[in-house]
């Protein structure tokens, strides 16, 4: 069965290991969107937002109501609170006492020690951007990109739904809770995008998250990215380059040039990096049998973007296939 | 004035060290390193971890342990270098079971203990109240010094975006127990009548009710019988709490920031940098891994070769491979390869050097020490790639990686 493209997607749930770039995915997951013509959200949920400092550079913060930040392109911060004070004001009409009573510190501390409202109600929110539509009938995104918490606990945040269904037999909240797992597990939809870099750690990490998901959120996931991916260092044919340069004469000087010895060094530095990329690519690909995506490492670091749009069309491209 | 700080000072000196950081910047490999480089000298160290990597938890021989430390054998801390006076101890943070001990401590009754356990709200406690994963770390290193079995426990914080939540669990513990609304809704007859405060609370059972209503689930019961079932027992956290900060914040405890060079973690370090200082919480200085360094040390050129020189230098290098090679070796192509190389490692180098100088002048300036780990090309999950990252933290001199 052929992949579905990515932009043709409505949801998009982004997810990885801190440190792995998952905020700068998202970030050129929208940008792509945009500059395809689709109308795109990319929304965060963490506590501090880092999507408007990539995109736009000195952006005031976007929070709960969003902003456009370029044509086709808004950026939102789901905050929990917001959201459940919307909620229950559609609910029960009294969003101004819920945002009082909401803003109360010690009221909120009691509300943190109560597990899984925070990932409903923000599912709930995305739910409902997903159901938003224009004067003309057409939805109001094509494409919602959620920057979702790391994984592990991005995976507690996508199985919440399913939680409140088994546990909550009747009333407003099972029926709503249904109709976002609807959303979550229906594979036309939605996919689970999860960022892993070609090391030890975060490939395991991805690869118990792919099982995972299988086995018991049953949330789509079709390819893995994985991000800063350093390039083979040399042309074909010149694979032992390092071997090569360290094999020259030590006295050799250069004109404007670092002895051949700090040549070899940086040469075999590379490659042994892209060797080791190289190997947990083989593993990730391997154990989770789903195509790999691969950014390559910007050596000047994403800072806007520019940077962005250098990954943006690796990532929309088809995955590698997972080797047979 | 106290001495200037560094790694070595402090695995030697001090009773508790913790490693603070955002995820994903090798904070649990420092605080496996600081450990190893205590039980070198002769300490009997222990090391808490949150969430080793596989490798890491099987090389320190606590994959399949919990909550108790356990000792590396002898044969492997002799080989590590370790004396024989020196233990290094190793445990994994179990939270439930700390935290579940903790109530065990402080229940007036068996039947207290019971209701607390079995309610349903402090059955979901450990995720939420008061970051109970920072709380139980926190707890665990507490009951290890009070033992006085060890000399130095190194511990490795849990992942969080706010590296002061481990710090600040048990005042929000104390403060949630001292809020307000928790004393009306142990207390509501006690409250009724004072100005101000019925309005509160009737606006906040009245959104309680009707979270109930929609949701369905019996959110207002579960809470106050938790905080029922907790009264009984929160003088004795609230001393603990008391206690536990005061050591962490005492001068036998030192705080070390790991970071790494991307560009989000040295945002995230330097949000947290700012964070421990408004705190009051002194830092010892900053740890970053994984930094690119240019070979053979001197400046990182800026352009490879410089640009003046290009030409020249390409024809130079292609001819000495040409020499070297022999005939048929693709010489001028190899030359302008393995200048490009040099000149993609150096823009790394100076990226790095870029990303970390304002969290590296910042921790410096505050008389912190700095030290850079350089990548090692390879992942570091076991003790010999802890003893070569040991190497690089503990090393002295300017030229090793000290900033002047």
């Amino acid at each position: 069965m052929p992949l579905i493209p990515l932009l043709d997607r409505r949801l998009i749930v982004v997810t990885g290991k801190g440190g792995t770039g998952k905020t700068t995915v998202a970030a050129a997951l929208a940008l792509a969107a945009a500059t395809a013509g689709r109308r795109v959200l990319v929304a965060e949920v963490g506590l501090d937002e880092h999507v408007p400092a990539l995109l736009a550079p000195g952006a005031n913060p976007v929070g709960y109501e969003g902003r456009d930040l370029r044509k086709h392109l808004r950026a939102m911060r789901i905050d929990p609170y917001e959201a459940l004070a919307e909620y229950l004001g559609l609910q029960i009409g009294l969003r101004g006492l819920a945002r009082r009573v909401l803003g109360n510190r010690a009221f909120r501390q009691l509300m943190d020690a109560s597990p899984g409202w925070r990932e409903l109600i923000t599912l709930g929110k995305i739910w409902h951007l997903e159901q938003m539509k224009e004067a003309d009938g057409k939805p109001r995104f094509d494409l919602i990109v959620v920057d979702a918490p790391a994984t592990g606990h991005g995976l507690t945040f996508l199985d919440v739904p399913r939680v409140v269904g088994s546990a909550v037999r009747a009333g407003p909240l099972r029926r709503h809770a249904g109709w976002v797992e609807e959303m979550i597990r229906d594979p036309q939809r939605t996919v689970l995008l999860p960022v892993a870099l070609a090391e030890e750690l975060p490939v395991r990490e991805t690869a118990e998250l792919v099982e995972r998901l299988r086995d018991q959120v049953g949330v789509a996931v079709d390819r893995v990215v994985v991000n800063a991916v350093t390039a083979a260092p040399f042309p074909p044919g010149l694979d032992d380059l390092d071997a090569r340069l360290a094999a020259l004469p030590g006295d050799l000087v250069l004109p404007g040039t670092p002895s051949p010895a700090t040549l070899a060094a940086c040469a075999a530095h590379l490659r042994a990096r892209h060797e080791l990329n190289a190997r947990w690519m083989r593993v990730l690909a391997d154990t989770t049998k789903l195509g790999l995506v691969a950014l390559p490492r910007i050596a000047r670091g994403v800072r806007g973007p520019d940077e962005l749009a250098l990954l943006a069309d690796a990532l929309v491209a088809p995955p590698r296939e997972p080797s047979a | 004035m106290s001495a200037p700080l560094d790694p070595a000072a402090l695995v030697r000196d001090r009773h508790i060290i913790v490693c603070v950081g955002t995820g994903g910047v090798g904070k649990t490999t420092l605080a496996a390193s600081f450990a190893l480089a205590g039980a070198r000298l002769g300490r009997r160290t222990a090391v808490l971890t949150i969430d080793p990597a596989r490798r890491l938890a099987d090389a320190l021989g606590i994959a399949e342990l919990g909550n108790q430390p356990t000792d590396l054998p002898r044969e492997r801390l002799t080989a590590l270098g370790v004396p024989p006076e020196g233990r290094l101890a190793a445990l994994m943070l179990d939270m439930k079971r700390t935290f579940d001990e903790l109530v065990a401590r402080f229940a007036d009754s068996e039947e207290a203990r019971q209701h607390i356990l079995g309610n349903r709200i402090y059955q979901h406690i450990s995720d939420a109240l008061a970051g109970s994963a920072e709380y139980s770390a926190m707890e665990k290193v507490f009951e290890l010094s009070e033992r006085r079995d060890f000399d130095l426990i190194v511990v490795d914080t849990p992942p969080s975006q706010h590296a002061l939540d481990f710090l600040e669990a048990p005042r929000r513990l104390v403060e949630f127990l001292d809020s307000r609304l928790v004393q009306l809704l142990l207390h509501p007859a006690l409250a009724a009548g004072r100005f101000g405060v019925r309005l509160f609370q009737r606006g906040s059972e009245r959104v309680l009710h009707l979270i109930e209503r929609v949701s369905g689930v019996s959110f207002l019961e579960d809470i106050s019988e938790f905080l029922l079932a907790f009264e009984g027992m929160s003088e004795g956290f609230r001393e603990r709490a008391r206690e536990v900060q005061a050591r962490l914040v005492g001068p036998d405890a030192a705080f070390v920031l790991a970071a790494s060079p991307a560009k989000q973690a040295t945002r995230h370090a330097l949000e947290m940098l700012a964070r421990l200082s408004a705190a009051e919480v002194p830092l010892a200085g900053v740890v970053v891994n994984r930094v690119h360094t240019w070979p053979g040390g001197g400046p990182t050129p800026d352009r490879v070769p410089t640009a003046d020189r290009e030409d020249e230098a390409r024809r130079a290098l292609a001819a000495a491979f040409a020499h070297t090679e022999g005939s048929g070796f693709p010489a001028d192509e190899a030359a302008r390869a393995a200048l490009a190389v040099a000149d993609g490692y150096a823009a790394l180098v100076r990226a790095d050097a870029e990303s970390t100088a304002e969290l590296t002048g910042r921790v410096a300036k505050a008389g912190g020490f700095v030290r850079r780990v350089p990548e090692l090309s390879g992942d570091v999950h076991d003790l010999e790639g802890l003893a070569r990252v040991a190497e690089w933290v503990f090393r002295t001199g300017p030229e090793n990686g000290e900033d002047a």
